[in-house]
């Protein structure tokens, strides 16, 4: 699908979202149109899901993160707003998680198998047993499903924050996760392989699974921010970075306003 | 009917069991208990058995890695099971989540709770004793200010009360005992003031209502009107003036940049582009004390708060926290009575920052720990917030005629009351007693919610004025935004948090997480349907009116009126004493004057890396990343200058840089200053060096010294005899570092009841602490500077004046270096305010115009700190020639023989104010001509510190050797 204006971009505010402004200007910075929609302005009608191009579930702690990451928006989404969101989906429009929006995604079933009410993974406590917020190395999954993941480069670093990030299945399901190729991001270490040693792998992932995709690559969700490396200046070591290097975030949205 | 769902992760999917096992085991070193695991326990009250199935599967249990049962324990092969709840009346803020997601999802509950059930299994060798568990639950898992133990399981989860009646106190026949007795009953005045209030009283031929009483109390306090800064002081026998009209007067000296100072919530300085930013610090120590993780997220709640309800809202772009506690292997014998180990305070403290400030998306940018054992009963916790906010809305506007006094936010509970209590008649049979004295546990998504509200309104031009309820509640912020005109409450509208309170309990409660606003009639529908597409609760509570008075009414009844005149303006005049005599305040340390009472400089090379490595793993050096790692600093993509920077990650930056506009380059820039250790001698010198400090470190990032504000915190033992002299001193540093720098302090808190009162009458006081803090603006973020070296083969100069005077000890007072050798020294390092702006404009010209590659300044640990500091950053080593320093910045008296500097000396003095700097091109060395500079060596592409005098080689220390040593400090702490 090709379109003359730049595409609408929903973006999810639930109470304690709080990543909703550097995502807003992310997509801001690649072209697009961005909206914070706050949720019961999709609930009272006065909001409708039908008009955006991409849906965005943010960062933060939605409704403080209460019971398990993401549950309540989860049961928020599912509960209020099942048709359209249904209705999203089928129009194969993209669906974005970040983050605590991954989490959202993941409890709502979107993720990995696209099956709405049916939770076949998890992202679980960190390994570690408390918060981390770090820059990690990460790599793209060569054979992956998502058409979002071909403008980023192979191996891009970006920072994550979160306390319950370990993507968590049983052995039936990863394997049928890999066997889609719907595994998008990798945590790695320096040299680019994939890790299960902390802090590289800073929550434990099993497969050390970053992000992933549904089978049709259009539902996409990731625990690292890649709205927090959209300048420069955002990388830790920018002064050793060459100067006109393209900051890893951008390519990220670029990519979901081509696909829209 | 309460159905109760008890939800467990699988076995090998359970940190919280994992996490309380390690604390078992490192603070108990119980060995007997062998495994831990933890399950959630919802109490659902008002749905059937069918609903509660329904919300265990689609809410509270995820098979993926759950198992759950209704009704029946969980973890049944345990040896024990022990479930911990919060105290009725201690609000949980998970309710509120769990009741929207069960309404969401078609079930309506009447109450809900949330716990936790603890299981301990025995090691296969041992039995477990219940005294094992006793220890376990009551050291480690339980704090009786907000939790219980659930023994019986609760009948009701509803709290139901009658308020009690408002009463009248008889205070106009009370002699002088009988209104001492009525004061130190909760009131906490002096008889003056209680004189006042009775003549008050007399005149309106009337006696007061315990609701206006504990207004004036309130409105009176020490917490809220400063009496002590606000008041003459008379020091060994000179009159002098208040401290605050010391600080404001010459504040207004530097007034360029300041859009306001010392009258809103927060300072606010000119930013660019018709924007403006603003910084607020405050103290959090009492509570901290007793309940660290609460405490700390109230005193976060509350500094945020202050940026929100700066001007008429400020968006929260920036936080910072600054802690003194104990050392964390304090002997447990040592831990005064009732107080809590100093490791289990600094893992609560940062808990608390950690999840109040993530939670809200507020990154937490910049902080430090220090630590002395006088921290052992009370420790210091402050935290600091910035914020951004268009110029034009960034002055309050005063309430007009007939403007709604409008509350937003949480509900109104005991929170914070003094010595409240339920009357037990007045509850149902079924409600457990309800701690009088709750403690609240802070709801940060609550606050973000008010935040994101708020800030809507401004932007649509809604609020007249906007102030945060903290100290004092709806009294403080009704009676401050009133005071010119007055105002007219109907206090039965506020939203309550439990029915029962009375009237006096409403207005004074401290009730986390609400804010009031003064808002135009026609204005308030716009206000209350934003909040309501926010989810936050907003009621018009009454009026600002022109009347002088204030007046209250619940359910029609008038329950107190007083004249605004005297609420603010009859506090009666008081003159404070205070002696200084620079006695030795803590002397248990041996003090050397003489270079023969100094340690002795190693002299074989085994002895410097010995040395060098305690130096670093020393707590007030080494490094604090395993706390900066739990707090989220990336979030709102501002930053430009982590932490923890360099290659891996891992080298401290020196001061928060942020880019708060994603198409801009402009930059804030954000450090501090405090070493309380140096108090102990002179909170004059201490006070410099924390000045100085903090525009080291500003200045040592790219940060410009001439456009900058600065914030103080004065957290003081007490009020009076010679802490008043230093605190006078103290006032003293800041005025002079004022116009030294040319620049003002814009913001300010004092806190000055830091002691404690042993069984035997011993008392406990704090070291001083002045932390003084400082922002200011860049016009670009390419043009700053990072710690960690870049190139081998770079010149290295150490820029700046060290105090090496031979009379005090070579300036090496207080420093880690003689702490390390359990010496103290004779007084703090003079910091040279007429070289020091000189110092600072030099670093700052030679950083932005690109001269610099690295820059760290030098500060506890000496230049030794520096430099490993430096080349953790960047994989690299140095080649340092001590003797070069003798020469050029030696800044003490007498003749050259005498100021030849010992290598320890030159390695470990700490005046602040003192940078080194890595430079591309040697002959950039220019840059610091006219300063106190001395090219001390270069980098080397090796992972050394190679240290010479002269031809003479001192050592040769491993890098990597020596970030172990300074990394695993704190790791200890943190697991």
């Amino acid at each position: 699908m090709s379109r003359t204006a730049s595409p609408r971009i929903c973006i999810l505010k639930a109470d304690g979202t709080n990543c909703e402004v550097e995502t807003a200007t992310a997509f801001d910075l690649v072209g697009a149109r961005p909206e914070i929609v706050p949720m019961n302005r999709l609930r009272s009608g006065e909001r409708r899901l039908a008009d955006y191009d991409v849906l965005v579930a943010p960062g933060g702690f939605s409704y403080g993160d209460d019971v398990a990451a993401g549950k309540v928006m989860a049961v928020e989404l599912m509960q209020r707003l099942a048709d359209d969101m249904a209705e999203f989906a089928a129009a194969a429009k993209p669906i974005i998680g970040i983050c605590n929006g991954f989490q959202v995604l993941v409890r709502t079933g979107l993720l990995p198998f696209n099956q709405p009410g049916i939770m076949s993974a998890t992202l679980a406590q960190n390994a570690v047993g408390r918060f981390e917020c770090r820059w990690v190395d990460l790599v793209v999954e060569a054979a992956t499903v998502s058409q979002l993941a071909a403008a980023l480069p192979s191996h891009l670093q970006l920072p994550l924050a979160h306390a319950e990030g370990r993507f968590f299945a049983d052995d039936a399901v990863l394997a049928r996760i890999e066997a889609a190729h719907q595994v998008v991001l990798r945590y790695a270490d320096r040299d680019g392989r994939p890790t299960a040693a902390y802090p590289a792998n800073p929550n434990g992932a099993l497969g050390a699974i970053a992000g992933l995709s549904d089978p049709s690559g259009r539902i996409f969700g990731l625990m690292p921010h890649p709205e927090r490396f959209v300048r420069r200046f955002h990388h830790p070591d920018w002064r050793r970075r060459p100067a006109d290097e393209r900051p890893h975030g951008l390519a990220f949205f670029e990519r979901i306003v081509a696909l829209a | 009917m309460i159905h109760t769902i008890r939800v467990a992760a699988k076995a090998d999917t359970d940190p919280v069991g994992r996490d309380v096992l390690a604390e078992i085991r490192r603070t108990l070193g119980l060995a007997a208990i062998g495994r831990v695991r933890s399950a959630r326990v919802f109490r659902l009250e008002g749905a059937d058995e069918a609903a509660a199935r329904r919300l265990a599967e689609a809410l509270l249990c995820e098979p993926v890695d759950h198992d759950w049962t209704i009704d029946a324990p969980i973890l049944t092969d345990a040896a024990h099971v022990v479930e911990v709840a919060y105290l009725p009346g201690v609000m949980n803020p998970e309710a509120a989540s769990i009741l929207k997601a069960a309404a969401d999802l078609g079930v309506d509950l009447v109450a809900v709770d949330a716990s936790r059930e603890y299981a301990f299994y025995a090691t296969a060798a041992d039995a477990l004793h219940p005294t094992d568990i006793d220890r376990v639950v009551h050291r480690l898992l339980v704090n009786p200010t907000i939790e219980r133990v659930v023994d019986t399981p609760p009948a009701t989860l509803l709290i139901e009360g009658q308020p009690g009646p408002t009463r009248r106190i008889a205070l106009r026949g009370m002699d002088d005992d009988a209104l001492l007795r009525l004061s130190n009953d909760g009131l906490y005045l002096d008889l003056d003031e209680m004189h006042a209030i009775r003549d008050y009283f007399d005149e309106l031929r009337r006696d007061p209502t315990d609701l206006e009483l504990e207004i004036l109390a309130q409105t009176w306090s020490e917490h809220c009107v400063h009496k002590t800064f606000k008041r003459p002081v008379v020091i060994d026998g000179v009159r002098k003036t208040p401290f605050m009209q010391r600080l404001k007067e010459t504040s207004r000296r530097y007034d360029d940049l300041v859009v306001s100072a010392f009258v809103d919530n927060s300072g606010v300085l000119r930013f660019y582009d018709g924007w403006a930013v603003c910084g607020k610090v405050e103290t959090h120590n009492s509570p901290s004390a007793i309940e660290p993780y609460g405490g700390a997220m109230t005193g976060s709640g509350g500094v945020f708060r202050d940026v929100l309800g700066t001007g008429q809202g400020a968006r929260v772009i920036a936080s910072t926290d600054m802690f003194c506690f104990a050392p964390p292997d304090l002997p447990p014998s040592d831990v005064p009575p009732g107080a809590l180990p100093p490791d289990y305070l600094l893992r609560r403290v940062v808990a608390g920052v950690r999840d109040y400030g993530n939670r809200m998306g507020i990154p937490t940018n910049n902080g430090s720990v220090h630590f002395h054992k006088d921290f052992r009963a009370k420790p210091t916790v402050i935290v600091g917030a910035y914020g951004l906010l268009p110029e034009d809305r960034a002055v309050k506007g005063h309430p007009r005629p007939g403007d709604r006094i409008v509350v937003l936010g949480g509900r109104t509970g005991r929170d914070g009351i003094h010595g409240a209590t339920f009357s037990s008649t007045a509850m149902t049979a079924d409600t457990i007693t309800v701690n009088s004295q709750a403690v609240q546990i802070g709801n940060a998504v609550e606050e973000k919610r008010l935040l994101d509200a708020l800030l809507v309104c401004r932007d649509d031009g809604l609020l007249r004025a906007l102030t945060d309820c903290g100290a004092g509640g709806f009294s403080s912020a009704i009676g401050e935004m009133g005071e010119q005109l007055g105002a007219e409450v109907e206090l039965d509208r506020a939203p309550l948090k439990y029915t029962g309170l009375a009237p006096w309990e409403i207005y004074l409660s401290e009730s986390q997480e609400r804010m009031v606003a003064a808002v135009a009639p026609e204005d308030v529908p716009r206000v209350l349907a934003i909040c309501a597409t926010y989810n936050v609760e907003a009621v018009d509570v009454g009026a600002f009116l022109p009347t002088g008075r204030l007046v209250v009414r619940y359910a029609g009844e008038v329950v107190g009126e007083l004249a605004m005149g005297f609420m603010h303006d009859g506090l009666p005049d008081k003159t404070l004493t205070g002696t200084w005599a620079a006695t030795d305040v803590d002397g248990d340390a041996a003090a050397p004057s003489t270079p023969s009472e100094l340690p002795t400089p190693p002299t074989s090379n085994d002895d410097w890396i010995d040395l060098a490595r305690r130096v670093m793993a020393h707590p007030n050096v080494a490094s604090k990343e395993p706390i900066v790692r739990q707090y989220d600093h990336t979030v709102q993509a501002m930053g430009v200058l982590p932490p923890f920077g360099g290659r891996e990650g891992d080298a401290p930056g020196d001061a928060a840089v942020l880019a708060p506009f994603p198409d801009k380059p402009y930059g804030l820039v954000i450090a501090h200053g405090l070493n309380p250790v140096l108090n102990t001698f002179d909170p004059y010198w201490g006070g410099i060096w924390a000045a100085a400090e903090a525009m080291a470190n500003l200045v040592a990032v790219g940060g410009n010294p001439r456009e900058v504000g600065l914030i103080d915190n004065f957290i003081w033992p007490v009020p009076d005899g010679p802490a008043l002299g230093g605190l006078d001193r103290a006032v003293d540093a800041c005025v002079d570092v004022m116009h030294a720098l040319g620049r003002p302090f814009i913001s300010g808190k004092d806190s000055l009841s830091s002691t404690y009162r042993y069984p035997d009458g011993t008392v406990l006081e704090i070291p001083p602490v002045l932390c003084i803090s400082v922002f200011g603006r860049i016009p670009d973020v390419a043009k700053t500077s990072s710690s960690d070296f870049k190139h081998a083969g770079s010149t290295l100069v150490l820029v700046g004046a060290r105090d090496v005077e031979a009379s005090r000890g070579y300036g090496l007072g207080g420093s880690v270096y003689l702490d390390v050798h359990g010496l103290r020294g004779v007084d703090a390092p003079h910091v040279d305010l007429a070289v020091l702006p000189r110092v600072l404009d030099a670093v700052h010209a030679a950083i932005a115009g690109g001269r610099v590659l690295s820059c760290h300044d030098v500060s506890e640990g000496g230049l030794l700190a520096c430099l490993a500091e430096m080349g953790f950053g960047g994989d690299r080593g140095a080649e340092i020639d001590l003797a070069a320093i003798d020469v050029a910045s030696g800044v003490g008296s007498g003749t050259a023989a005498d100021r030849r500097m010992r290598p320890d000396v030159a390695l470990f003095n700490e005046t602040a104010g003192v940078f080194v700097c890595e430079i591309v091109d040697p002959d950039d060395v220019a840059a610091f001509t006219g300063v106190p500079h001395a090219v001390i060596g270069r980098t080397i592409d090796a992972g050394e510190l190679r240290l010479r005098d002269g031809v003479r080689e001192l050592a040769r220390i491993d890098i990597a050797m020596l970030q172990d040593a300074w990394a695993s400090a704190m790791r200890l702490v943190f697991h």
